[in-house]
C-alpha cells in the first residue's frame, strides 16, 4: 500500500439507555460478553485487519474504557482518545475525530462484534476507490437497524428501524469507510434530532450511490437485555482467543476443585468461561453459555445457567440463577430463585414479547435469601431486597424492597 | 530525589537522553540538564586543560525549570548523561542544575542524593572554582584532582567514594571518551543492557523504551559504561552483579487519555485492589497466603510490632496497626520513619519491624528500617517495586501489586498497602492462633469484596465533583473520623493539601472538641468517616458540635444508614474492616476535582517530588 495507514475510529461514547440498569455504571460497548467488554471484540477486529492505530470516542462513562484499553500496547495498537461530552449523535461522534485522522480512514460501532475480514476489505476498499464505503449484512429482524436499499451492488438509501414492512433484510453492518470530504457532509446535514451518521448517508446516497461491501460473518449487536445472554451464549462456545471454551483462569477455583484432601465436586459446563480468582464452593453447579467475571463466588449447591455474572458478585449457597444477569458487585442471597424461561418484557413503554431472560440483577444491588424472581424482572442497581420477597417486573434504583 | 539517565551507544545521545528526562520528570523537576560527550571532536586528554564546557568535546546545557524548557543541542555525540533535579541544597537555579562540572569543563557529573561532607570537602578545594551552591559540585573538582595525579576516570570515581559521606547515585563522563562511570551509595541506580548500547538511570523508566534487560547495582559499586559493555568492580574487582528483566509496561505508566495520572490511578483501584488479594486469600477456611514465613516460635513470642514509614504510607501503616493489634493481639506501634530509633524496653529478637514504601527507596524509611536491622528485629518490607534497594535490605518483602504510580500524590498505593496489611494482619492473627477462623472468614470476606465496593464508590464520582464545585473554595478543609477512620481523615487531608495547596487537616474525631474546634467556621467544612470501622456513630456526634457552628457536613456513610443530618453524604457498599478505605476513595475524588477546578498541577504538585531519596 502506497497511501498514509489507515486509522480506525471507533464508535464508543454512546449510553445505551435500553439496557439500563446496566448502562447506569457502564457504557453499552463495555458490557461483557465471554468475561470480555463488547469494544475488545471490536478493538482485536480492527488489530486482525491489519490496522495499527485506533481513535475511540468515548463520552458517557469514558473512564471505564480508557481504563481497560490504556494505550492500546496489550492488543499491539496505539489507541488515543478524543472525547464526545454530550452524546449528540454517531454524524456528531465522528466529527469528534476529525483532528485525529488522515484522509482515508474506517468507522466501526463500538458495540457492533463483527469480525476482521469486513473491516479489512472496508479498509481496502476505502484506500484504493471512491469513498464512502459501507458495510451491509442481513439479519432476521431487519426493523431494528438501519436498513439499506441496495441497487446494482450500490447503496442508494438507508432508513433508520423503518415503521413500515421490509422485504430485503440488508442492513447497514456499522462498519464504514471515509475520506475527510466526510467531515462537510456531516457538517452540512441538519437532522431531526440527533445527529446521525446514516443520516448523512442517506442524504450522500440519494444524490449518488454509495459502494457497498457485502458481509455474510458473525455479526452481534446486543440492543436489549436479553440479546446479551444470547450473545454471550453463542460467544462462550466459541473457541479461540482467550475467552476459550471452558477456560478457567489463573487463581480460580473450578470444577476440579482446589487441591488438598476436600475436593469441592463442582460441576462446569464445557461452554462457560471463569475469570480469575473465581471461587466454586462444594456442588456447585455451572451450567452452559455461563460467563462468570473476576472474582465472583459461587456458594456451595448453587445453580448458574445460561447466565452473564459480571465481577466481584456473590451468589450465595443454594440459588438458583438461570437465564439472568448478575451485574457488578451484587450479591444474590441463599436460596434466591431465578427460574429462569420467558416473559414479556416493556422497554420504553414497547412491551417485547417471550424474550427469554430470567432476570437482571442491577450493580451492587441486594436480593435478600429465599426472594424469588419472576421471569423478566429487572432490578435496579442499589437496589436492596428484603428476604423472601417475591417479584416481578422493573425494581428502580436504589429502591428499597421490603417484605409484606 | 532527582532523576539520572545516562546512555552511551551508536545513536544520537541527545534525544535518548532528553526523552529519559521527560519519562523521569514526576521524579524531581524543578530544573534539568543535559552533559554530551563527542569524541569525534578530537578532544585529546592532552588538550583537556584548554577545554570550556561548550567546545566540543564535553558540551553542557542546563536550566531551572521543568525538562520541556531544556533546549537539547543538534549534536551527534553518542554518549550523554542527563539529570532532573529537585532542590536540597541551593535553590533551583540555572547554575545550580546538573550537571556540573570542574574548572575545566572537561568532567562533567550528576548526582542523586546528598553529600553530607561537602562543606569540608569545598574548604580543602579552596583553589578551585565553584559556580553553584550545590553539594554535588565537589564531586567533579574531586574528579579533577586525581585525574591531575594521574588516575583514569574509573579510578578517580573508586578513589573518591572514599572521601564522600552521606548518600549518593554518580554518572561521571570526561571529555576524551565516550565512556560514562557511575557509582552508588544509598542511593538507587540501575544499569540497562541494550543492543550496542548501555544505559544508567536512577529508575528503569529512564530507559525501559529501550531495554528490559537490567542489573541493579549494589551500595560501594562502581561501574563502567560502554557501548554495549557494562563492567561493574566492588572494592576494585571486578564482579558479576545479575542481570534480570524487568516485567512492568513502560506503558503501563502512560496516561491512556485520562488529564491527569492521579484520576487515572484512582480509577485503576479496582484493578489494583484485584490484583493485590488475587491468589492470596482462601475465603473457605479464612485464611491468607502472602508468601512470607514467619517460624512459629518467633510469632509466638512477638513482643511487639512496629511500622515505619512516610507520608501517606505512614497512615496505611496507622490503618494496619488497629489491625494488627486487634487480629494478632500483639502490641503494634507505627512510627515515622525519620523519628524512629529502636527505643529502650525493647527485645529486638521479640521484635518484626515493617517498612512500609511504595517505591522502595525512600531514604528515611531505608534508614530506619536498618536501624532497627542493626537492633536485631526481624524485618518486613511492604513494597510496590520489585528489585528496591528496600527488598534487597529486609529478611522477606511482600508486594503490594498496584502497578506503576507516577501521580505524585499517591492513591491507589495506599489502597493497596492497606488491602496487603489487612492481609498480613490475618496472617499474624492466624499464625499467634489470636483470631478464631470465623473472624478471619468474615475479613477475608470483606477483603474479597473490596475491589466490588470501590467500583461502587467510583460510579458515583459525579456527585463528588458537585460537592467539589460547591464547597472547593473554602477557606479550609477538615477530614474526622474515628479508629479506622483516623488514617482515612489523615490521608484525606494530605490529598487535599497536596495537590490543592487548600488548608487541610485531619483529626481523630473526638480531638475537634479540644482545641480544633476554634477553627470551625461557615466556611471550613468537615468531612466525615462515617462508615463500619470508624465508630460512625460517636463521630457524627462530633460532626454536629461542627454543624452547630455552621459548618457544611460532607461525609461517606455505610450504605442503608441515615445521613439526613449531613449536607452531602456519600454511600458506602458493605464492606466490613475496609469500609473506611472505600470512604478513602470518595476524598481521593474530592480532593481532585477540588485541585482540578483550581487549575492546580495535580500530577507534579509544587515543591513535592514522588519518591523521596534523601533524608
Amino acid at each position: 500500500m502506497t497511501s498514509e495507514p489507515v486509522t480506525a475510529v471507533v464508535l464508543a461514547a454512546g449510553e445505551g439507555r435500553r439496557l439500563a440498569p446496566l448502562t447506569n455504571r457502564r457504557p453499552k460497548p463495555m458490557l461483557p460478553v465471554a468475561n470480555r467488554p463488547i469494544l475488545e471484540y471490536v478493538v482485536e477486529a480492527v488489530a486482525d485487519a491489519g490496522i495499527d492505530r485506533v481513535v475511540l470516542v468515548v463520552g458517557y462513562r469514558g473512564e471505564r474504557i480508557r481504563n481497560h484499553f490504556g494505550d492500546g500496547r496489550e492488543w499491539d495498537l496505539e489507541i488515543e482518545y478524543v472525547e464526545q461530552s454530550h452524546q449528540l449523535g454517531t454524524g456528531h461522534a465522528v466529527l469528534q475525530a476529525q483532528a485525529a485522522v488522515g484522509d482515508r480512514f474506517v468507522v466501526l460501532n463500538g458495540d457492533r462484534i463483527v469480525d476482521g475480514s469486513i473491516v479489512r476489505e472496508v479498509r481496502d476498499a476505502t484506500v484504493d476507490g471512491r469513498t464512502p464505503v459501507m458495510a451491509v449484512t442481513d439479519v432476521e429482524h431487519p426493523r431494528e437497524y438501519g436498513v439499506v436499499s441496495l441497487e446494482g451492488g450500490r447503496v442508494v438509501g438507508v432508513e433508520e428501524k423503518p415503521e413500515a414492512p421490509v422485504a430485503a433484510g440488508r442492513i447497514n453492518a456499522g462498519v464504514y469507510g471515509f475520506s475527510a470530504a466526510i467531515f462537510d457532509a456531516v457538517r452540512d446535514t441538519s437532522p431531526a434530532g440527533e445527529l446521525g451518521i446514516t443520516d448523512t448517508l442517506d442524504r450522500l446516497a440519494h444524490e449518488s450511490p454509495i459502494e457497498a461491501v457485502e458481509y455474510h460473518g458473525d455479526w452481534y449487536d446486543v440492543s436489549h437485555l436479553w440479546d446479551l445472554l444470547a450473545v454471550n451464549a453463542s460467544l462462550v462456545g466459541a473457541a479461540g482467543a482467550d475467552g476459550a471454551a471452558g477456560a478457567v483462569a489463573a487463581g480460580a477455583v473450578a470444577a476440579d476443585g482446589r487441591t488438598g484432601d476436600e475436593p469441592t465436586h463442582a460441576a462446569v459446563a464445557d461452554d462457560v468461561v471463569v475469570g480469575a480468582d473465581v471461587r466454586l464452593g462444594p456442588g456447585a453447579v455451572v451450567g452452559g453459555s455461563t460467563a462468570l467475571g473476576r472474582n465472583v463466588h459461587v456458594g456451595a449447591n448453587a445453580v448458574v445457567e445460561n447466565a452473564v455474572v459480571l465481577p466481584d458478585a456473590v451468589i450465595e449457597p443454594g440459588a438458583v440463577v438461570r437465564d439472568a444477569i448478575v451485574a457488578g458487585n451484587a450479591r444474590i442471597g441463599a436460596n434466591v430463585t431465578v427460574a429462569g424461561g420467558t416473559a414479556t418484557v416493556i422497554v420504553d413503554g414497547e412491551a417485547h414479547e417471550d424474550v427469554r431472560l430470567g432476570g437482571v440483577v442491577g450493580d451492587n444491588a441486594t436480593v435478600g435469601g429465599g426472594a424469588t424472581l419472576d421471569a423478566g424482572t429487572v432490578i435496579g442497581d442499589d437496589a436492596t431486597v428484603d428476604p423472601g420477597v417475591a417479584l416481578d417486573g422493573r425494581i428502580e434504583t436504589g429502591a428499597v424492597v421490603r417484605r409484606g | 530525589m532527582c532523576g539520572i539517565i545516562g546512555y552511551v551507544g551508536d545513536e544520537a545521545a541527545g534525544p535518548i537522553v532528553y526523552r529519559g528526562l521527560e519519562n523521569l520528570e514526576y521524579r524531581g523537576y524543578d530544573s534539568a540538564g543535559i552533559a554530551l560527550v563527542d569524541g569525534a571532536a578530537d578532544a585529546g586528554e592532552e588538550r583537556a586543560g584548554e577545554k570550556r564546557a561548550g567546545a566540543e568535546g564535553l558540551t553542557v546545557t542546563k536550566r531551572s525549570g521543568e525538562v520541556a524548557n531544556l533546549d537539547v543541542p543538534d549534536s551527534e555525540a553518542t554518549c550523554g548523561i542527563g539529570h532532573t533535579r529537585w532542590s536540597t541544597h541551593g535553590p533551583p537555579t540555572d547554575a545550580n542544575a546538573h550537571p556540573h562540572t570542574d574548572c575545566e569543563g572537561s568532567v562533567a557529573v550528576v548526582h542523586n542524593g546528598i553529600v553530607e561532607n561537602h562543606e569540608t570537602l569545598k574548604a580543602e578545594l579552596s583553589d578551585h572554582a565553584f559556580t553553584s551552591g550545590t553539594d554535588t559540585e565537589v564531586i567533579p573538582h574531586l574528579i579533577e584532582e586525581e585525574l591531575a595525579a594521574g588516575a583514569d576516570l574509573r579510578t578517580a570515581v573508586e578513589r573518591i567514594d572514599d572521601r564522600l559521606e552521606g548518600s549518593y547515585a554518580i554518572c561521571a563522563v570526561h571529555e576524551a571518551a565516550e565512556r560514562i562511570v557511575v557509582a552508588r551509595q544509598d542511593s538507587p541506580l540501575v544499569v540497562g543492557h541494550g543492543d550496542g548500547a548501555s544505559f544508567v538511570g536512577s529508575d528503569v523508566t529512564a530507559f525501559l523504551d529501550h531495554t528490559r534487560d537490567v542489573t541493579y547495582l549494589e551500595d560501594g559499586d562502581v561501574a563502567v559504561l560502554e557501548p554495549g559493555r557494562v563492567d561493574v568492580f566492588h572494592d576494585g574487582e571486578a564482579v558479576d552483579r545479575p542481570v534480570e528483566t524487568v516485567e512492568w509496561e513502560a506503558d503501563a505508566a502512560e496516561k491512556a487519555g485520562y488529564e491527569h495520572y492521579m484520576r487515572k490511578e484512582i480509577h485503576e483501584q479496582p484493578t489494583a485492589l484485584r490484583q493485590a488479594i488475587s491468589g492470596r486469600l482462601d475465603a473457605d477456611r479464612g485464611a491468607v497466603d502472602l508468601d512470607v514465613e514467619f517460624p512459629e516460635p518467633f510469632l509466638n513470642s512477638l513482643d511487639e510490632v512496629q511500622i515505619v514509614a512516610c507520608g501517606t504510607s505512614y497512615y496505611a501503616g496507622r490503618y494496619a496497626a488497629e489491625l494488627i493489634e486487634e487480629f494478632a493481639d500483639v502490641r503494634t506501634t507505627v512510627e515515622i520513619a525519620s523519628e524512629y530509633e529502636f527505643g529502650g524496653g525493647r527485645d529486638p529478637h521479640r521484635t518484626l519491624t515493617i517498612a512500609v514504601t511504595q517505591s522502595g527507596e525512600t531514604a528515611d524509611t531505608l534508614g530506619a528500617i536498618r536501624r532497627a536491622a542493626a537492633a536485631g528485629a526481624r524485618t518486613l518490607a511492604v513494597t510496590n517495586t520489585l528489585g528496591s534497594t528496600i527488598t534487597r535490605e529486609v529478611d522477606d518483602a511482600v508486594f503490594i501489586r498496584a502497578g506503576p504510580e507516577i501521580g505524585v500524590a499517591a492513591t491507589k498505593t495506599f489502597a493497596s498497602q492497606v488491602t496487603t496489611l489487612a492481609m498480613l494482619a490475618v496472617a499474624l492473627g492466624r499464625g499467634r492462633d489470636a483470631m478464631s477462623a470465623a473472624r478471619a472468614r468474615t475479613a477475608v470476606e470483606n477483603l474479597r469484596g473490596l475491589p466490588g465496593a470501590v467500583q461502587q464508590a467510583l460510579d458515583a464520582e459525579d456527585a463528588v465533583k458537585a460537592a467539589a464545585r460547591e464547597y472547593g473554595d473554602s477557606e479550609a478543609f477538615f477530614f474526622v473520623g474515628r479508629e479506622l477512620g483516623v488514617p482515612v481523615a489523615l490521608e484525606g487531608a494530605l490529598k487535599l493539601k497536596e495537590i490543592s495547596y487548600d488548608h487541610a487537616e485531619g483529626f481523630a474525631a473526638g480531638e475537634l472538641k479540644h482545641g480544633p474546634l476554634a477553627l470551625v467556621t461557615p466556611e471550613t467544612p468537615v468531612l466525615a468517616v462515617l462508615t463500619d470501622g470508624a465508630k460512625p456513630r460517636e463521630t457524627m456526634n462530633n460532626v454536629t458540635e461542627a454543624q452547630t457552628r455552621g459548618a457544611p457536613a460532607l461525609g461517606a456513610v455505610s450504605a442503608g444508614e441515615k445521613a439526613d443530618a449531613l449536607d452531602e453524604a456519600f454511600a458506602v457498599p458493605e464492606a466490613g474492616i475496609v469500609e473506611p478505605l472505600v470512604a478513602n476513595v470518595y476524598f481521593q475524588l474530592f480532593a481532585y476535582h477540588v485541585a482540578n477546578e483550581k487549575g492546580r498541577s495535580i500530577d507534579k504538585p509544587r515543591n513535592l517530588a514522588k519518591s523521596v531519596t534523601v533524608e
